[in-house]
């Protein structure tokens, strides 16, 4: 299968930065997959997804070596807004994402669908789409500042969705919300793995990594620590020395020693019970 | 949400005018005293204006602003009435105080003058959404970075503003003076702006980059979500205050 993202020996630097924020990364992101990005503070996640949209080198212009290539675009050679129709990226905090200038959630909605040129009434087509998917109708008229927190943050992902991006990046998309809000944006998400996207997901909640990733990408300093299936990263020794903390059902089974038969320990309390059912039942 | 705009929602002719047409009229109707230079060309416009107000049902409005400035008005009388450079012909004394006529005439010149300003620029003002006049002229040819430069300060800085209380009921909660003598205050202050100035840089960067990947940089004609809506009184008002601005100018030039 043609990997949908190719990043390929990527390092950056940005024009302030003493150290490099990425440093030789690499990996591929394949149709549909949902890949998780965990990493402590100041790993490289927020740059790396900035460089999947061209963001990275073309909003900061820091010193950027290797290739990204989104959907079969190479970022460097062509415009942000372009990419916009390839690949979104939705950011951290809500509140900076909404534009102010517009008065209703709808309208908002719109900016992009009207910077890209569409006719009007495939505008309200792709919007009407967004407010059911999202589950925004009876916010549909109100003013974007005055949603909560996970309200807002869906209207972003639904922003960014109407756009029609084959790929989405999401930057610690639920770092500022409540675990109401939280959960609200973990549907969302879910909505857009039902559509089939390729999903690239930055989060520090690493229970809801394990849960929803197909494989996770582990970075430390700027470079690559581990890629690989959720089971495979969280089951390494060495991940408090990463600085990420495992699953919780995983550190309970690493103490139980309740391995799977391949050796590596659950990741999600539907994993951990299987096994453990299974133990006893042998036992 | 509070935005910074004094639009009253009606419905009436005037509202449903789209927002060009309504500037047009409302400089015409601004600027025609002005090339005439007369008192009665002024009472023309400012009856025109108060009539479109109170067809538009918002004549209210305006007196408060009109009540505001009575003070003003009343010193312009005494000041141009006594002291008025052209001043020849006695009206009335009071005791040893002279007014003249010709100085309370300018100073009637003047107060129709300030009246029909506010209550020209009102009729765009009170009737129009600041979104909509900002949309239209993105339409026209106004570079859609000012349009939205505009149009998210008069959302952002209330924002901002209710930002500033809410830091400030933190700090005063934490026994910080924000009241009292100046000094006191300015001390209150520094630390409050601190972490405004702060996140609200920081928040423009990161509103620039999520209006990036919005395509707000695109180089393609820009769309509209809404149709603008010309109403079939649009037509007959561009050309009467097209007439009215030539026949402005014709009488200032042959009188
Ligand atoms: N705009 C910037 N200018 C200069 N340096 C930056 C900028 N943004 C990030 N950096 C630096 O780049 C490195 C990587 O930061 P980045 O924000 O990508 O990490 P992160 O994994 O997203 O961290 P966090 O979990 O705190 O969001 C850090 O050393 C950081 O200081
Ligand atoms: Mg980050």
């Amino acid at each position: 299968m043609k990997p949908e993202v190719m990043v390929q020996d990527l390092s950056y630097r940005y024009d302030d930065g003493e150290e490099k924020a990425l440093d030789g990364v690499s990996f591929e992101v394949y149709p549909g997959e949902f890949l998780g990005v965990v990493g402590p503070n100041k790993a490289g996640k927020s740059t790396l997804c900035q460089a999947l949209v061209g963001l990275v080198p073309h909003f900061f212009h820091g010193n950027m070596d290797g290739r990204v290539v989104a959907g079969g675009i190479d970022t460097r050679e062509t415009t942000v807004d372009e990419l916009s129709k390839t690949v979104g990226l939705v950011f951290q905090n809500p509140f900076t994402q909404v534009t102010g200038a517009k008065l209703t959630v709808y309208e908002e909605i719109a900016f992009g669908l009207e910077n890209i040129g569409l006719p009007r009434d495939e505008i309200t087509r792709r919007v009407d789409e967004m407010i059911a998917l999202f589950g925004l109708e009876h916010v549909r008229h109100h003013n974007p500042f005055e949603l909560s927190g996970g309200q807002m943050q869906r209207m972003a992902i639904a922003s960014i969705m109407a756009l029609r991006p084959r790929i989405v990046a999401l930057d610690e998309p639920t770092s500022q919300l409540d675990p109401q809000g939280s959960a609200e944006v973990f549907q969302a998400v879910a909505a857009l793995r039902n559509q089939g996207l390729t999903v690239i997901m930055a989060e520090q909640k690493v229970e809801k990594i394990a849960r929803y990733a197909d494989r996770v990408l582990l970075m430390h300093k700027g470079k690559v620590a581990a890629c690989d299936r959720p089971e495979v990263v969280f089951s390494r020794d060495n991940l408090l020395d990463l600085g990420i903390r495992p699953p919780a059902y995983t550190s309970v089974a690493r103490e139980l020693d309740l391995r799977r038969p391949d050796g590596t320990l659950p990741v999600t309390l539907d994993d951990a019970v299987a096994l453990l059912r299974n133990s006893s039942v042998n036992s | 949400m509070r935005t910074i705009s004094l639009y009253v929602e009606k419905e009436s002719f005037i509202h449903g005018l789209d927002p060009v047409t309504k500037l047009w009229l409302t400089a015409s109707l601004l600027i025609i005293p002005f090339i005439v230079g007369n008192i009665e060309s002024t009472l023309v416009c400012l009856g025109i204006n108060l009539a479109l107000l109170s067809v538009a049902r918002v004549i209210r409005r305006i007196f408060s602003i009109l009540a505001m400035s009575l003070v003003l008005i009343i010193t312009l009388f005494i000041i141009q009435g006594m002291f008025y450079g052209g001043n020849r012909t006695e009206a009335f004394a009071l005791g040893s105080l002279v007014f003249y006529r010709e100085g309370l005439r300018y100073a009637t010149l003047l107060t129709l003058r300030f009246f029909n300003i506010i209550s020209a620029s009102m009729v765009l003002i009170l009737t129009t959404r600041p979104s909509d006049l900002i949309e239209s002229l993105v339409r026209r040819g106004l570079s859609p970075r000012i349009g939205y430069v505009l149009a998210s300060v008069l959302q952002i800085i209330p924002m901002m503003i209710s930002n500033t209380s809410t830091i400030m009921d933190a700090q005063r909660s934490r026994g910080m003076e924000t009241e009292g003598r100046l000094v006191t205050r300015m001390k209150a202050y520094l630390p409050l702006m601190a972490p405004l100035v702060m996140s609200s840089l920081v928040a423009t960067q990161e509103r620039a980059m999520a209006l990036e990947v919005r395509a707000f940089g695109a180089r393609n004609p820009k769309t509209f979500l809404h149709e603008e809506i010309i109403s079939r009184h649009a037509l007959p008002i561009r050309v009467l205050t097209s007439l009215g601005l030539v026949a402005a100018v014709i009488w200032r030039v042959i009188l």
